[in-house]
């Protein structure tokens, strides 16, 4: 074993462990927990140590472990606090809760998305803490109307049998699934329909997800409508059935596409990192002398790719390794080569002139993305 | 291994025939993967003294180095060799594929948070169908041939699919032409990075009398 | 032109004309507005699409595309890889013009001038429009005789379409004033192919273009005009062709010439002078075939007898050793081809010009051959067809001439109408303008021809449209020349109708309908039929169908030199494009035309009407002619006001008057506006930065707009291109001065002198880029 498999494996041991800790003493050492609940208990065991030992190998790779350590040391870094505190809570708010880049980057994406996060989030929130006993309800005692939720064991509070809280607790379950559903069926039409979003899709990628979210939905409802209309028949089978979906789910989520709700919030570093980019010192391209990046991200560029086995080192004294040349003096440069060989074949020779190299410039002013772009100008290109 | 009509085709490239026009971006746009974004870099290199552009696209490395600088796990390599644009779900808009790339190929959608570069048209490739650039290009300095074609179409040429920046040596699923009798298997990027644009200087064919004529006060010929 | 100069010695006129109106509430309205994929097309691809196989609508390469339509809505483009001549290759216009399809701008219903309307037009029903264009038509008749009344149409319509305008100006409205705006493209050509080999079309298929040792582009701006043949020339290139260049800014074509040659504008003449002269000397001569097949070879040799490469490079202006590079080249190869295109037409000697350069052709014996060629670069998108079938001032179809009594006998006959009822030719485009300044002409019909942005001197144009006692123009985006329209009525795009198009190899070709005319737009042979039927003069106005024209042209060619009566629209299709001449019936003996007619032109023991089996050109005597072509500069050479010669020319992302892709956004952004070219030794004498407004001024007008300071053109030349109207159009500035055979006007040289200006004018801050 590697050592950085054996690394992933502690940190997953060591992440089943501490969950494990945590439903004991949650469930008041099993005294709340419910015993038809255990398979559940270890689908989720087996993707935490899943998830954690994911994880840990992806941070062990050097890009992200670079990432992973510039992000934190942008974010903690001294008298920043407050300010990054600030706009960790906004970013997180539009990233993260509002989904604002998928909205930006497709609407019909966005909205799917975020009916089917929000769908899982309300479901999660509600069944973990039954699954691990740390939540369960009781009659008020003596006041038929009124339940108590007990959390941990402690009474955390009381409400009316048919207020609101009680109905978003007792049927969020059903919301949740009704959200999911939607979105489902949102992104499936979308993929069905739209030729781009067709082209570059997979089954296992993008359809088991859909998959499985749509079984789960579909016999927890079943459930609820076995035993509130049809006065629970076949439930016992339904929930069996709804039963493997959800172990299913937990069982592929440290594999397949859904392992993204980890990775993601890594999004939030990144812009730590290019906040820390912007107010530190350029790169100046050692071609054409214009800035196109933080000094800062070439240099652990530089070292990520020394890391990973790339030997982009240049002999040329003033250039010394490629990675401090921008990108469009790199598309020049390989343009140039290619011709150069072709010189004496056609027609054509050097264009000699004084000054510093020219600068290309991108054809189309109106095609603003790309490195030289105006709407590139966040990521810090001329 | 099997070979379909897919892997038949090879996509080519000759920036010396490249004329500029554009057609290969404005075709890129209508994509409908990336629609009315353009994949393709196409730079006019030194509009002040020749016409020279420089089309790019993805050369699909061998052994990405963008796929393996992304700290998200973003961009994978296909079995067939293309290296695709970055997966949506994971690609963090961190900017190190765009700076690593050799060939200075992906760009980064800011608005969007997330890299997009040339997945050779894989919905069209993938189906037995000519990538959108290489079909429309006038100048055909963008071709996706069989090697029959090749032979065909373009005698004096021959492909090269390894390049050399500073010490480390890439090998490319797309390939690059160079002439038949040229004795070389690499071509050195980073040797060339500092040679001038090509072309012709106009008044180096004027009849000298005109030039001096040019620059006198009251010039006329 | 004398009368359009002041005399030598005053100090000149700054402006002669006033500045063209801004008109912003009609742009405001009527646009041009861009139109983005992003805004046209807000969701992806959807299955309910089809493909129409169907053509460019642009130039006249004629690239086969296929139109992805849903509904009734041209949605993309995607290649269409059989289609022969361009196997899927697209110009970037290719690959946007659907954009142009669900356009805002586009005109839905008959417009009315009105001043008092928003945008100076109100609407009218289209019933309405045609009798009042009509009623209009008829009392200027009854006032001042058929003759008051003038048409001007276009080389982009089919060639149905074509040759009913030309039927329709004689038989409807009965007067002898129709002309086209090949006028300023092709007539040049047409002239000199006509004169030295008796026939008017390419005559090669540009596949001839491979196996050619030398390929010689002249004037031709392939890469922007002509993009698809770049692919061709690379080719040939590819297989060993050397590549010699002419032009006075290095293209992107001749970027990688083997020899570039950077003419001073006006002087093609004197250097194929000169190389003729080289060529002689060197004996790099076919005397067989000069021998055998042509006539005036001597009287052309003692023309070219003083043109020694010394006084040839003094007059063009290009180093003296390419000269004799080019020569060399040129007369020591076994095969060749040799194209030409509006840099050597445009000019006061147009024809001298291109009957030059086929004197190289015919002294090198290298033509009707495989890989031995010669051909123009058609611009327009049937400037070919468009050229044959009778809307020229002095043709009729088949390429048959007006004054001829046989010819008119031929076409009487298939019309069903006295001979006497055709009138006589009428006149060229640019001279029909000066009749109307003149009060002669009184009532105008203009489709398909945009002639305030592309006439050269607009601000004359401008003054004698407004002369008009009624002007009626039919356009699908209100044009800058409509806004001078009393009447305006809705005609069709390309993908709204059926027919042929003759492509720049003479290559008949299908032009497919993928969407119906929106709103109360008609198909322009219908709105002509329409006005003929208001005229009470409905007779051979009846078509149903496009096909049924096309059968009735097939007729009337017949026995012409464009014969296309051997041509079905059933044979167009299976074959992909069928090359004319083809006629039905040829005499015992005679080859017979291919499947897909005649792609290559005088070759040996080829049988044409006119020459009947004597030789392969089409005179008489089966011979081609030689010309004897003295060198004259341009009208309007550059003197000690006007220092500077100016040339005029085209974008690759923008189409003639721009009046389509100055409407589509990805177009618009490639660019923008117009600007300057100028080598930096002119520039700095000028003290004159890049990106800084200058001020181009001739004896006609001005124009100011932003320098562009590149080494890639002749240091004594500027460069403007023309897409753009009103305060943008470089034709303000340019002359009017015409060729006295084929009356093309002078475009591409007139004198100018230059200015710094103080910053940027008016329009450049109220108008976006495209306006």
């Amino acid at each position: 074993m590697s050592p950085e498999a054996a690394r992933s494996v502690g940190w997953g041991a060591a992440a089943t462990l501490a969950v494990t800790v945590l439903i004991l003493v949650g469930s008041r050492n099993l005294a709340h927990f419910d015993a038809a609940l255990v398979a559940y208990t270890f689908a989720v065991l087996f993707a935490t140590f899943g998830l954690a030992y994911r994880y840990t190998m992806w941070l062990q790779r050097p890009p992200t472990a670079l990432y992973w350590r510039r992000g934190w040391q942008a974010f903690l870094q001294p008298g920043a606090w407050l300010g990054n505190l600030a706009s960790w809570t906004t970013r997180f708010a539009s990233d993260v809760l509002a989904n604002a880049f998928i909205l930006r980057r497709d609407r019909s994406r966005g909205v799917a998305h975020l009916l089917i996060m929000w769908g899982c989030l309300i479901a999660v929130a509600i069944t973990f803490p039954l699954v691990f006993g740390n939540l369960h309800f009781r009659a008020v005692p003596g006041d038929l109307s009124r339940y108590e939720a007990m959390v941990s064991g402690f009474p955390a509070f009381r409400f009316e049998h048919g207020s609101m809280v009680g109905k978003f607790l007792f049927h969020g379950l059903v919301w949740a699934s009704f959200l999911v559903l939607a979105g489902v069926m949102l992104a499936v039409r979308r993929r069905v329909r739209e030729q781009g979003a067709g082209a570059v899709q997979r089954f296992a990628e993008d359809f088991m997800p859909l998959i499985l979210l749509f079984a789960v939905s579909l016999t927890g409802l079943l459930l609820t409508a076995s035993y509130t209309w049809m006065y629970g028949y076949g439930y016992t089978f339904i929930a069996i059935l709804h039963a493997i979906t959800v172990i299913g789910t937990f069982l592929w989520l440290p594999f397949g596409k859904l392992f993204h709700v980890f990775q993601r919030p890594a999004q939030l570093g990144v812009r730590f990192y290019k906040d820390a980019g912007r107010a530190g010192e350029p790169a100046l391209c050692r071609r054409c002398g214009h800035a196109f990046s933080s000094r800062m991200h070439v240099e652990d560029l530089i070292e990520v790719e020394r890391k990973l086995g790339y030997t982009y080192e240049v002999a040329d004294g003033e250039v010394r390794h490629y990675q401090w040349i921008c990108p469009r003096c790199r598309r020049a440069s390989f343009v140039t080569a290619q011709s150069l060989l072709w010189q004496g074949t056609r027609g054509g020779g050097s264009l000699e002139g004084s000054g510093a190299l020219p600068m290309p410039r991108y054809a189309n002013p109106g095609e603003g993305a790309g490195p030289l772009g105006a709407e590139d100008a966040e990521n810090y290109h001329p | 291994m099997s070979v379909d009509a897919r892997d038949a085709r090879v996509f080519f490239v000759d920036p010396g025939r490249c004329i500029g026009c554009q057609s290969c971006v404005q075709a890129c746009t209508e994509c409908d993967t990336h629609r009315g974004r353009s994949m393709i870099q196409l730079d006019v290199l030194d509009r002040a003294r020749s016409p020279q552009t420089a089309p790019v696209v993805c050369m699909h490395c061998e052994s990405p180095t963008c796929a393996e600088v992304c700290p998200a796990d973003a961009i994978k390599r296909t079995e067939d060799g293309v290296v695709q644009s970055a997966r949506k779900p994971r690609c963090i808009a961190c900017n190190n594929c765009v700076l690593a790339c050799p060939f200075g190929v992906p760009k980064m959608a800011s608005s969007l948070d997330l890299m997009m570069k040339c997945d050779l048209c894989y919905d069209r490739t993938s189906v037995g169908l000519k990538p959108m650039c290489a079909s429309v290009c006038p100048s055909q300095a963008l071709a996706y041939l069989t090697p029959d074609e090749l032979a065909r179409l373009r005698p004096a040429a021959r492909p090269v699919n390894t390049f050399r920046f500073g010490a480390q040596a890439i090998t490319t699923k797309v390939q690059v032409l160079v002439p038949r009798g040229a004795p070389v298997e690499v071509i050195d990027v980073t040797a060339a990075m500092h040679e001038p644009s090509l072309g012709h200087e106009v008044a180096a064919e004027v009849f000298d009398a005109v030039l001096e004529g040019a620059d006198a006060p009251e010039g006329r010929s | 032109m004398s009368d359009e100069q002041p005399p030598e010695g005053s100090a000149p006129a700054a402006r002669r004309w006033p500045e063209p109106p801004l008109e912003l509430e009609t742009i405001r309205r009527f646009g041009p507005h861009r139109v983005d994929a992003r805004s046209a097309r807000l969701t992806a691809a959807r299955a309910d699409e089809r493909l129409v196989k169907t053509h460019c609508c642009f130039c006249g390469q004629q690239c086969g595309v296929q139109l992805v339509v849903s509904g009734e809505t041209v949605v993309g483009v995607e290649p269409w890889y059989e289609f022969p001549f361009n196997q899927g290759m697209m110009c970037p216009k290719g690959v946007k013009r659907y954009l142009q399809q669900s356009h805002p701008d586009r005109l839905l219903r008959a417009l009315e001038r009105d001043p008092g309307s928003p945008g100076g037009f109100r609407e009218l029903g289209y019933e309405r429009a045609i009798q009042r264009v009509a009623g209009e038509i008829r009392r200027l008749q009854e006032r001042h005789g058929p003759e008051c009344i003038g048409m001007l149409s276009g080389a982009s319509l089919t060639n149905e379409k074509a040759y009913l305008m030309g039927k329709f100006a004689r038989l409807a409205l009965r007067t002898p004033y129709i002309d086209y705006n090949g006028r300023l493209c092709m007539v040049s050509a047409g002239s000199g192919n006509k004169k030295a080999f008796g026939v008017d079309r390419a005559a090669n298929p540009w596949s001839d273009l491979l196996g050619a040792e030398v390929v010689l582009v002249s004037g031709a701006n392939v890469a922007e005009c002509a993009p698809i043949t770049t692919n061709y020339i690379w080719q040939a290139r590819e297989h060993g062709a050397r590549v010699i260049v002419v032009d006075p800014r290095l293209t992107p074509l001749a970027r990688t010439c083997d020899l570039f040659l950077p003419v001073r504008p006006g002087r093609d003449t004197a250097l194929f002078a000169g190389m003729l002269h080289l060529m002689i000397e060197h004996d790099w001569l076919d005397h067989e075939f000069i021998e055998r097949h042509t006539v005036g070879f001597e009287a052309a040799a003692a023309e070219v007898r003083e043109w020694t490469p010394r006084r040839t490079a003094e007059v063009t202006g290009i180093a003296e050793r390419s000269i004799v590079r080019a020569a060399e080249l040129w007369g020591r190869a076994k095969t060749s081809f040799l194209l030409h295109a509006r840099g050597l037409e445009h000019h006061s000697h147009g024809v001298k010009n291109v009957l030059s350069a086929i004197n190289l052709v015919l002294a090198s014996g290298r033509i009707g051959r495989a890989s031995c060629g010669y051909g123009t670069i058609t611009g327009q998108a049937n400037g070919q067809g468009g050229r044959e079938h009778g809307q020229k001032c002095d043709q009729l179809p088949g390429g048959r001439d007006i004054s001829d009594p046989e010819h008119r006998a031929h076409v009487a006959a298939v019309w069903g109408v006295p001979v006497e009822a055709i009138p006589g030719p009428g006149v060229d485009a640019y001279e029909l303008i000066r009749r109307i300044d003149r009060g002669e002409i009184k009532g105008l019909l203009s489709l398909c021809f945009n002639p305030l942005v592309s006439l050269p001197d607009s601000g004359f144009v401008r003054q004698a449209l407004q002369k008009l006692e009624f002007f009626v123009a039919i356009d699908f985006f209100l044009s800058e020349t409509a806004r001078l329209a009393h009447v305006v009525l809705p005609g069709s795009l390309q993908e709204e109708d059926e027919g042929t198009i003759t492509q720049v190899e003479g290559r008949v070709i299908r032009v497919r309908k993928a969407v119906s005319c929106p709103g109360e737009a008609r198909e322009d042979w219908r709105i002509v039929q329409d006005l003929a039927r208001a005229l009470d003069r409905a007779a051979g106005f009846s078509f149903t169908h496009p096909r049924e024209i096309f059968e009735e042209l097939r007729r009337a060619s017949k026995g012409g030199v464009c014969d296309y009566s051997g041509i079905t629209w059933e044979q167009v299709e299976r074959e992909l494009g069928v090359f004319w001449p083809c006629p039905a019936e040829v005499p015992p003996g005679a080859r017979r035309p291919a499947a897909n007619g005649t792609p290559r032109l005088f070759e040996p023991g080829s049988w044409n009407p006119i020459a009947r089996g004597a030789g392969p050109f089409f005179f008489p005597d089966g011979k081609a002619r030689f010309h004897a072509t003295p060198h004259t500069g341009p009208a309007e050479d550059t003197d000690d006001a006007y220092p500077i010669l100016l040339t005029t020319g085209r974008v690759v992302s923008h189409f003639l008057s721009g009046n389509q892709t100055r409407r589509i956004g990805p177009l618009i952004d490639h660019f923008p506006e117009p600007r300057l070219e100028i080598h930096p030794r002119l520039a700095e004498r000028l003290g004159v930065a890049d990106a800084d407004w200058v001020t181009v001024e001739s004896r006609r007008g001005s124009c100011t707009l932003q320098a562009w300071v590149v080494r890639t053109i002749r240091p004594d030349t500027v460069f403007v291109a023309y897409h753009w109207g009103g305060r943008r159009s470089i034709n303000q500035v340019t002359n009017s001065a015409q060729d006295p055979i084929s009356k093309i006007p002078e475009y591409k040289a007139c004198a100018v002198r230059l200015r710094r200006a103080e910053g940027p004018p008016e329009h450049a801050q109220r108008l976006e880029p495209q306006q």
